[in-house]
């Protein structure tokens, strides 16, 4: 399932432990606090629950959006734009 | 996905959960969830971290010769499955039980060989003529083979020798259909006199590992073969089960040639021969990892070409299970 994971963090430490967090589980950074990839659902119930731990209730927030794929067709995207291959997983093999 | 180190002198390192690879000023950085296999093809670094981060989650780092010829992996120190299953295959690799399996193993071969040859005749009318009585002369040689019986050490000889008639037979079929500037002569190998063995060795080199990772999880000796002799060091195992799947870089490479793909520049020249560089080798295996992710229907099942490897390999360590 696609995901979005978008945060309003106050303080840097907790901030920077969510990013890392979203990478682990594989999730790509498509904006300073915007990130996006394909979770199954234990995933997103883990990183759901970790962030959870870690944020101040009263100032900071993390929204957990899933997207369907119909929906993810018709984004439009201006600018720096992200792959989207990458985020669906559809890349089978990275070359570096 | 697989993970390719292609770029010279790059730096693969672990980061919190993620492998993170440099090179001079760029940087990737991959969450272990999605790596399935690390494949180092160039010089590179790496840390011990990131060797035990691969371990400990079964990704498999590969290291390629410049020929494609896996020279090295690092892979848990642990026998895959249970001894039982290398007592059988020992008990079977000789007498009349190891021919029959030996047999099965070429006669998918040449029947690999034989449906490409078909697929290319479909598209191709004016060569048709040729092809199929390169077809009819595949047919006869598998036909021998089915003949064959007796003990493994008796016929070992004639089932190498067909075999090796039925590669020639294949081959000039292949170079028929290759386009005028990359024609071939015969196989060739250490170095590949030409493009298109030069890309075949190396796809030849990537599926060796597949096989030998393949042999190791299903609990299979990959040093104890069938129809392939004992030598030091010799994966015999792995020379015989890999003709059955030969035909996965045969099909991807050809496929590469005559959708007009390959160019000259993807190839330097060296002593007596060709070596494929980094701009091909990229061309070559993201082909291939498009091959191996199509699904096929295989044993009445869909099954992604990646995978069937691994189920042939546990069909043959179960069948040798089950025999008293």
């Amino acid at each position: 399932m696609l995901v979005w994971v978008i945060y309003d963090i106050t303080k840097n430490k907790t901030r920077s432990r969510i990013a890392i967090y979203c990478k682990g589980y594989g999730l790509y950074r498509v904006q300073k606090s915007v990130f996006l990839g394909s979770l199954n659902k234990n995933e997103i119930d883990e990183l759901s629950l970790q962030c959870d731990e870690i944020i101040n209730k009263k100032e900071d927030s993390v929204y957990i959006f899933p997207m369907c794929d119909e929906d993810f067709k018709k984004v439009k995207l201006l600018g720096q734009a992200f792959d989207k291959k990458m985020v669906k997983d559809e890349v089978i093999a990275k070359l570096f | 996905m697989q993970l390719v180190i292609n770029s010279r002198g790059s730096y693969l390192q672990k980061k919190n959960n993620c492998f993170l690879i440099k090179n001079d000023d760029k940087v990737f950085e991959i969450s272990v969830k999605k790596v399935d296999s690390i494949l180092i093809t160039t010089s590179a670094y790496f840390s011990t971290d990131a060797v035990k981060f691969a371990v400990d989650n079964n990704i498999d780092i590969i290291f390629l010769d410049h020929f494609g010829n896996p020279y090295g992996r690092v892979w848990h120190s642990k026998l895959g499955s249970t001894t039982l299953i290398r007592r059988k295959q020992l008990e079977s690799s000789t007498g009349e039980r190891g021919l029959n399996l030996g047999k099965e193993w070429i006669i998918c071969k040449i029947d690999n060989q034989i449906n490409l040859i078909k697929d290319l005749r479909n598209s191709r009318a004016k060569k048709g003529k040729i092809l199929s009585e390169h077809i009819i002369s595949l047919e006869k040689r598998k036909f021998m083979l089915t003949k064959i019986d007796g003990s493994l050490e008796d016929k070992r000889n004639n089932i190498m020798a067909i075999e090796g008639m039925a590669g020639k037979e294949y081959f000039g079929a292949l170079n028929y259909i290759m386009p005028d500037r990359f024609k071939f002569d015969g196989r060739s190998r250490n170095p590949a006199k030409d493009e298109f063995n030069c890309l075949l060795n190396y796809g030849y080199g990537v599926l060796y590992s597949m096989v030998e990772k393949g042999c190791i999880l299903a609990g299979l000796d990959p040093y104890l073969g069938f129809i392939h002799t004992d030598n030091y060091n010799k994966k015999s195992l792995v020379f015989d089960l890999i003709e059955m799947f030969r035909i996965l870089i045969d099909k991807t490479v050809v496929y590469l040639f005559s959708k007009r793909k390959v160019k000259k520049e993807y190839f330097d020249q060296i002593k007596n021969g060709l070596s494929l560089n980094q701009e091909g080798k990229a061309v070559l295996i993201s082909a291939l990892n498009e091959t191996l992710e199509k699904k096929i229907r295989y044993r009445g099942r869909n099954i992604k070409n990646r995978n069937i490897i691994q189920l042939e390999c546990h069909r043959i360590a179960n069948n040798l299970l089950k025999q008293k």
